[in-house]
């Protein structure tokens, strides 16, 4: 039995390209990926947001409105919807000066229980020693 | 010359914006471009507004993105698209993207 550990660090902006909704989307694919493995292994996915890609995370994401494709807010909903580890870089965050409650921590809208994590960047670096394999965006 | 410029980029381009010159310059913010005019990094805002012209952001990216008129910087003018399409016939004779 094994489980691999995948973290997905996203640092670019959203909706210029498609490099912040790539790693979402692959992040909540991996959740998919456990009938493929023999009984026992599996994945374990960490989604992270540092840099600029905490913007990604802003509420009130009107892309459905004007662009006609789905928010980079509602996938974060949705990764959280099915109990991704989800972690914000709080450097970051302060340093753009967002408040916590403009932020997508959880999805309770949507039924999901789990909540993202604001945390300081030793955590999400920690993360980044521990995975087997880690990908940014 | 009246320039107007597209600005779609947040990290990019402000080197090539630094080196133009126009009688009258016109900076659209479009797409990433928007954080220009909303965000600020250790209380700080963009650089890019203390360069002598006029500013505009596309209403339509600024909501994609989740921010409001509310949250614009107040040397930055929001604008639709119709507002736009009005600057480049009437406002600027020459319209770059950067």
């Amino acid at each position: 039995m094994a489980i691999t550990k995948l973290a997905f660090i996203v640092r670019s902006l959203p909706y210029k390209t498609e490099a912040s909704r790539l790693a979402l989307t692959h992040a909540i694919a991996s959740q998919t990926v456990e009938i493929y493995l023999e009984d026992g292994d599996n994945v374990e996915p960490v989604l992270c947001f540092i840099g600029d890609g905490v913007l990604n995370c802003l509420k009130s994401q009107q892309a459905g409105k004007y662009y006609g494709i789905t928010s980079l807010e509602q996938h974060v909903k949705n990764s959280l919807l099915l109990d991704l580890k989800v972690m914000i870089c709080k450097e970051d965050v302060d340093r753009f000066g967002i408040k916590e409650d403009h932020l997508v921590m959880d999805a309770e809208d949507i039924g999901g229980d789990t909540k993202a994590q604001l945390v300081p960047y030793s955590e999400i670096q920690k993360v980044m020693e521990e995975v087997n394999h880690l990908q940014f965006f | 010359m009246k320039l107007g410029v597209f600005m779609s980029d947040f990290r990019g381009g402000s080197d090539v914006l630094d080196r133009l010159s126009a009688e009258k310059l016109g900076i659209i913010l479009v797409g990433n471009g928007i954080y220009h005019a909303t965000t600020k990094e250790n209380g700080k805002s963009s650089p890019l507004l203390n360069k002598s012209a006029n500013f505009y952001v596309l209403s339509e990216d600024l909501e994609s993105r989740g921010f409001s008129p509310a949250d614009v910087d107040s040397r930055v003018k929001p604008v639709t698209y119709s507002d736009v399409v009005d600057l480049i016939f009437n406002d600027y004779e020459k319209i770059i993207w950067i």
